[in-house]
């Protein structure tokens, strides 16, 4: 899997952490992709009754499929949102989903420190890096 | 491609409007063409009248009652489509012209030139012209022309339209049979059908049959269209079906997918109003395949991809528009996503610019606003590639649609679609608080990097298409909201754009959103005149009470409601008095930022606000103040500031400021545009209810004579002049003058009356209040030890402390009643009243200083003579009682007079020690009050103050004052003095007096009032010490001794000789006594108390060294008579003599002294005599009296 950007969205759609692990220049439009899979999001976290059985899945798959880009989507219980965009074309459900829970381990981690301001950007070095390290581990 | 296709797309019929015979105005055209576009559906069923059947229908199953042709109409008609032959819809299948009779007047030349227009579109099979608002002549002319010039004549729109209406139901029916007859001639004879792809390859190289199979399954596939457009899908559905075979057996597989396509949709109208699952499925599986043959067929040739991909995404598109609902929302989704992806693969950018522009609606519809908008971008992009006015203007528009989605919309926008959903606009009622979306919107405001790309573009295409206020609040928006994010050059460069904006703008133009500065409500300084505003109760005539802080606290928390609770915050304005606000602007960016003017904008329009203009220095903040005038009563509401800045005007909030500051706090904003000028955190400070009342009266004091504080030594005695002014321009009806602050007892008198009686004061007048005040004492605190020599320093410390007196005048106008309309508050319908504080500025110097009191008890022995020393004065009083002998001086008005031959008697005095550490010399003078109630007045001098004589002291030096006390002894020892104590601790006399310590400190106190030292020093300066306290130091052990006489007192005088005398003894016998010689004497014993008093009285005689010269071996003294043990009974106040005679042996000095033993004392006595146990003998003493023996020749 390659990782092209991993992002983690407050409750009220605002970006705590964006990061982009593919060259340079594609910030950008690795913005635009996360901004633009909330609408997804959105109806997801507005509409639970249309989820049915997956009512209490974090998981919400993949939510904006392009030729090049393959986004999926992780919903806390808390209404935090991760984002994960790959340039993998295959279906890669079970790892993503591995992802998430490892990348949600490392949040929770990150805002239990008492000096996080609940709703502030995540720009502590440390979640920085062991965000990395979950997307090395994963690259391979 | 096409905009706007949908599953319709097939069966419109387009036809092409032409304005013809010469320029129509553009109005007037536009009202002609939105009567004609409003019939774009003519149902079959209304053209059968037009309808002539001239051979068998082709159409077998046409639904003559529910179908309708659709019209197209595309204004000023369009080139032909290299596609037409594939998809008839694209062909324009009739022209009609539009012709405005008034601007040609020859409508044969408007024919004339309406057919040649006509031979442009080769396809189009109808041709009419309308023309319209025709002349008489014209209409007359007009009847031999040929049939396609259809006059309009001129009527109401109603009539035209129903004209216009029956026009095109000619047409349709014109229209039908023209179909009616290509359908016949294509079934018969066949038709060359040719799309660009089969340009190169032809039909020449393949075998006869395929071809022929082919054309034929082309030829189906194209009846089919025009069946589709006859509003006939059964029919159409058997020749597309006959297509779509033909088409599979030939491999023409991209006609294969337009029949199939077609099929589809003759599927879908015949089942027109039925949104069937399993005709959906259908038709979604038919397009599928339509999609994927699409694709096939460039598979083959990746040349012809580029042609081919447009159809294969016309069908995606039309897909996703049919399937466009939230329930199918993933299935669009990768439809959209897929088209566009695609569009890499489109040559043609205005094909590229129509996908995406049809993505994005879609999104839209799907309600994805954020994928909306990222193709909405995507097209302004392309719009932004094509270098022309009108592509910049699509693109600014554009961008300005994504703005909501991105949450930068201008202000203007989001203020017109607020008053569109809530019309009453109720901006006032959600002051102070947040609102919540505008909480969503500081969240996600911090897709910043989004957010400024589209700024930019948006600024780009609009100084691109010349709208210099679209650019201006771009710039605005950009700087105001992210200047943390561009550097300093940029944010010039956003400066400069702002500043050439405006340069193209009319002046004076005004603009939603607002630039820099920040503007922040810094406080309401509230004038001293405005504080002191008092709600009048028109019941209560004291309405000024209670309304001051009365007690020593500024705050008492029973007078307001939790200080925090600013909501409840209120603040009146006075019509006419002009007011100030605080305000804080910032200037976080980095060049000089110059306002050229700033007000108070107000709501309400009962103000008058004063502009003032500022220049900020980079990265700054600065404090102003803006004022002005309130003009009329009513509630005034300031929601922000208004600001000319870089030539626009602009309105800034305060709430959206203080929305910011929160965000910022809360991190959910970039920064703090004031902490990062340096400025302070402040409380956000909420606009309190602010409210005009009518004109008060103003009233303004000065002192007269400066007003500078008055220097005054303690104890001074000072007048003030006090003058005050009606400044306002309603006369004061009433006023109330009272005293607060500290040291209110120094005020002496106020004359009030001279204000009273100058009510009403009308405006401009003036009154002079005289003040008399007394210099208080200064406390232990305030006096250094060396403050004496350097009084000035301390007395400016004084002036500080605020401990002068305050004089609070509340006043009030005429109480008339404001009619209640004019006040919202109905329970404030009388004006208020206002206070007026002036403080009496007194510096207190230290002036005499007291140094100690001291009791002093002298004793000067009497002389013996023949009568008392002082002449006991029998008063004949109403109680007929008689006044000890005392001997002060009755006559005497010096109290000090003491006459050494008269003696006295336990003479007591209160020495009073006085320092002078001023630099000025101080005379002190000590007044007596005497008015004993016991004394019977014709006795003392009508002048009740007695005047000792002057003492003065000089700069550093001390003196002493001797004030006498004898004055105040009472006649007689009677239970009065005790009487509380008596009934209470019984024998104990100790306990008594123990008791009695209240009675004690008023009897004191009642003795002190009567003394008074006054000072004068200079011309000026006189005052009164107070020294109070030090009396009562002094006084409070032996208070007894100086009020009560003694119970007994004792007297000698000398018994009257019988004998004859000589004429030189007789003047020498006059007070004189001679040695051996028998000399009678008598010893007077007076009970001063009301009750019998047994003793026993013993007398003694002491020479010079105080030895006992009666008793003893060396008695030089010798008598006759009883000296000792004698027993006596003393009536109440009466005095009896026991009477004795001595010879004295040597000449000398003698004392002779009285002293009894009282027995069977009572309580008043053992109290009296500081008794301690009731046993104790009681043991009176007299006064010593002297005796001069003189010697015999």
């Amino acid at each position: 899997m390659i990782i092209a950007c991993v992002a983690v969205v407050g409750q009220k759609n605002n970006p705590l952490y964006l990061q982009s692990f593919t060259s340079i220049g594609d910030d950008l439009k690795h913005h635009h992709i996360v901004h633009c899979s909330l609408d997804v999001i959105d109806e997801r976290v507005n509409t639970p009754k249309k989820s049915g059985s997956r009512l209490n899945e974090s998981f919400l798959g993949l939510l904006y499929p392009t030729e090049t880009y393959k986004v999926y989507g992780y919903l806390t219980n808390t209404k935090v949102k991760f984002i994960l965009v790959t340039t993998t074309s295959t279906g890669m459900d079970p790892e993503s989903r591995n992802f998430f829970g490892k990348l949600h381990a490392a949040y929770a981690d990150a805002v239990s420190n008492p000096f996080h301001v609940q709703g502030k950007k995540l720009i502590t070095k440390k979640f920085a890096k062991r965000v990395e390290a979950i997307v090395k581990s994963f690259s391979d | 491609m096409e905009p706007d296709v949908s599953m319709e797309t097939c069966r419109i019929i387009r036809i092409a409007v032409l304005p013809t015979g010469g320029e129509i105005p553009a109005d007037i055209l536009r009202h002609y063409i939105s009567m004609l576009s409003q019939f774009n559906t003519v149902d079959l069923s209304s053209i059968s009248s037009f309808y002539v059947e001239h051979q068998k229908s082709p159409f077998a199953h046409q639904p003559w009652d529910s179908g309708s042709l659709l019209f197209k109409f595309v204004i000023g008609g369009e080139s032909a489509s290299a596609w037409e032959d594939f998809q008839s819809n694209r062909k324009i299948l009739a022209v009609v012209g539009i012709c405005h009779c008034p601007s040609c007047p020859d409508l044969g030349e408007v024919a004339n030139d309406f057919a040649k227009e006509c031979t442009d579109y080769k396809s189009s099979l109808v041709h009419r012209c309308f023309a319209f608002s025709p002349s008489d002549a014209q209409l007359e002319a007009g009847g031999n022309k040929e049939n396609d010039l259809v006059l309009f004549p001129p009527s109401d729109r109603r009539s035209q339209e129903l004209h216009m209406q029956t026009m095109l139901q000619d047409l349709a029916a014109s229209l039908l049979m023209e179909f009616e007859k290509y359908v016949l001639r294509a079934e018969s004879v066949g038709t060359i059908l040719k799309t660009p792809l089969d340009s190169q390859a032809g039909f020449g190289s393949e075998e006869m049959i395929k071809a022929k199979k082919k054309r034929l399954g082309r030829a189906q596939k194209t009846i089919g269209d025009y069946c589709l457009l006859a509003a006939s899908p059964l029919d159409a559905n058997a020749h597309y079906t006959t297509g779509i075979e033909l088409a599979r057996l030939t491999g023409d597989v991209f006609w294969h997918a337009g029949a199939l396509e077609g099929s589809a949709c003759a599927l879908l109208i015949d089942r027109e109003d039925n949104r069937d699952p399993v005709i959906e499925e259908e038709v979604k599986y038919r397009y599928y395949n339509v999609i994927q043959l699409y694709r096939r067929s460039s598979v083959s040739d990746s040349a012809q991809r580029a042609s081919t991909v447009r159809f294969e995404l016309e069908a995606a598109l039309k897909l996703a528009r049919y399937l466009c609902r939230h329930e199918l929302a993933k299935e669009v989704v990768e439809l959209l996503m897929g088209a566009a992806d695609c569009a890499k693969s489109l040559i043609d950018a205005n094909d590229r610019l129509i996908l995406f522009i049809e993505v994005a609606r879609l999104f839209g519809t799907l309600g994805y606003q954020r994928k909306a908008a990222f193709f909405s971008r995507q097209v302004a992009q392309l719009y932004l590639q094509q270098d022309n006015t009108c592509a910049s203007i699509s693109a600014m528009k554009v961008l300005s649609m994504t703005a909501k989605a991105y949450h930068i919309e201008s202000k203007g926008s989001s203020y017109k679609s607020s008053a569109c959903s809530n019309e009453s606009g109720s901006s006032h009622a959600e002051g102070g608080k947040l609102h919540p979306s505008s909480i969503v919107s500081l969240y996600e405001s911090q897709w910043s990097t989004l957010q400024m790309v589209v700024l930019r573009e948006i600024l780009l295409s609009s100084v691109r298409a010349g709208d210099p206020l679209a650019a201006w609040s771009a710039a605005a928006r950009l700087l105001r909201s992210y200047y943390p994010l561009i550097t300093p050059v940029g944010q010039s460069g956003l400066a400069s754009s702002l500043s050439n904006s405006a340069e193209r703008l009319p002046s004076g133009i005004r603009c939603a959103d607002s630039a820099l500065p920040f503007i922040r409500l810094h406080s309401f300084p509230v004038h001293p005149s405005q504080a002191d505003i008092i709600k009048r109760n028109p019941n209560n005539e004291g309405w000024w009470m209670g309304s001051a802080p009365s007690g020593p606290f500024i705050y008492t928390p029973f007078s307001k409601g939790s200080p925090n609770d600013s909501t409840k915050h209120e603040i009146t304005w006075i019509v006419g008095e002009p007011i100030d606000v605080l305000v804080e602007l910032a200037n976080p960016c980095g060049f000089d930022l110059i306002v050229d003017s700033i007000y108070l904008s107000v709501q309400s329009g009962n103000f008058d606000p004063f502009p003032v203009s500022v220049n900020l220095p980079p990265n700054s903040a600065k404090v102003i103040s803006l004022s002005g005038v309130p003009t009329k009563v009513g509630p005034v509401i300031i929601p922000g500031c208004t600001v000319h800045c870089f030539g626009v005007i602009t309105e800034h909030l305060f709430k959206e400021v203080d929305n910011i500051l929160h965000g910022a706090a809360q991190g959910l904003v970039l920064s703090d545009p004031f902490r990062c000028c340096g400025s302070g955190k402040l409380k956000t400070v909420s606009v309190p209810n602010i409210s005009v009342v009518p004109p008060l009266p103003l009233l303004v004091s000065h002192v007269v004579g400066g007003d500078g504080a008055a220097v005054l030594y303690e104890g001074e005695i000072h007048n003030i002049r006090i003058s005050i002014g009606n400044a306002g321009s309603v006369p004061v009806e009433q006023a109330h003058i009272s005293l607060s602050g500290k040291n209110q007892d120094s005020v002496l008198s106020i004359a009030d009356e001279a204000l009273m009686s100058a009510l009403p004061l009308k405006p401009g007048a003036q009154v002079t209040l005289p003040v008399t005040l007394k210099a208080w004492k200064l406390s232990l605190v305030d006096v250094d030890p060396n403050s004496g020599k350097n009084a000035f320093t301390s007395s400016a410390r004084m002036s500080k402390d605020g401990s002068s007196p305050l004089l609070v005048f509340h006043y009030a106008g005429p109480s008339t009643y404001i009619a209640s309309t004019e006040i919202s508050g109905s329970s404030s319908s009388i004006p208020p009243g206002r206070r007026l504080i002036v403080p009496l500025h007194v510096c207190v110097q230290q002036g005499l200083r007291f140094v100690k009191a001291r009791l002093l008890s002298m004793d000067i022995p009497a002389r013996i003579s023949e009568n008392l020393p002082a002449p006991n004065k029998i008063l004949e009083g109403s109680s007929n009682k008689e006044i000890p002998t005392t001997p002060t001086h009755q006559t005497d008005n010096s109290l000090m007079k003491i006459d050494p031959y008269k003696g006295s008697w336990g003479l007591r005095l209160l020495e009073l020690e006085l320092s002078n550490p001023t630099d000025v010399a101080f005379e002190v003078n000590v007044y007596v009050h005497l008015d004993k109630p016991k004394k019977p007045c014709n006795t003392v001098d009508t002048d009740e103050d007695l005047c000792c004589s002057r003492t003065r002291i000089d700069r550093d030096y001390s003196s002493r004052v001797l004030i006498p006390l004898e004055h105040f002894k009472l006649p007689v020892i009677d239970d009065s003095f005790f009487s509380k104590d008596h009934k209470v601790a019984g024998d104990d006399g100790s306990s008594i007096l123990k008791q009695s310590k209240a009675e004690l400190t008023a009897s004191i106190n009642n003795l002190i009032s009567k003394i008074k030292v006054r000072w004068q020093s200079g011309r000026n300066s006189s005052g009164e010490l107070n020294i109070k306290d030090a009396f009562q130091s002094a006084l409070q052990s032996s208070v007894m001794d100086i009020l009560l006489p003694d119970p007994l007192t004792f007297g000698f005088r000398l018994k009257s000789r019988v004998e004859e005398e000589s004429s030189s003894k007789a003047r020498l016998t006059k007070g004189a006594v001679f040695a051996h010689e028998m000399t009678g004497m008598e010893a007077l014993i007076r009970n001063n108390t009301r009750e019998m008093i047994t003793m026993t009285l013993s007398i003694t005689c002491r020479d010079i060294a105080g030895d006992n010269c009666i008793e003893g071996k060396k008695s030089t003294v010798l008598w006759s008579g009883v000296l000792s043990g004698v027993a006596i009974e003393v009536p109440p106040l009466q005095e009896i003599t026991h009477s004795f005679s001595l010879y004295f042996l040597v000449p000398g000095e003698y004392t002779l002294l009285g002293a009894a033993v009282i027995d069977n004392a009572t309580d008043i006595l053992r109290a009296r005599a500081h008794t301690i146990s009731p046993d104790e003998p009681i043991f009176c003493r007299g006064s010593p009296f002297g005796v001069q023996v003189l010697g015999t020749a």
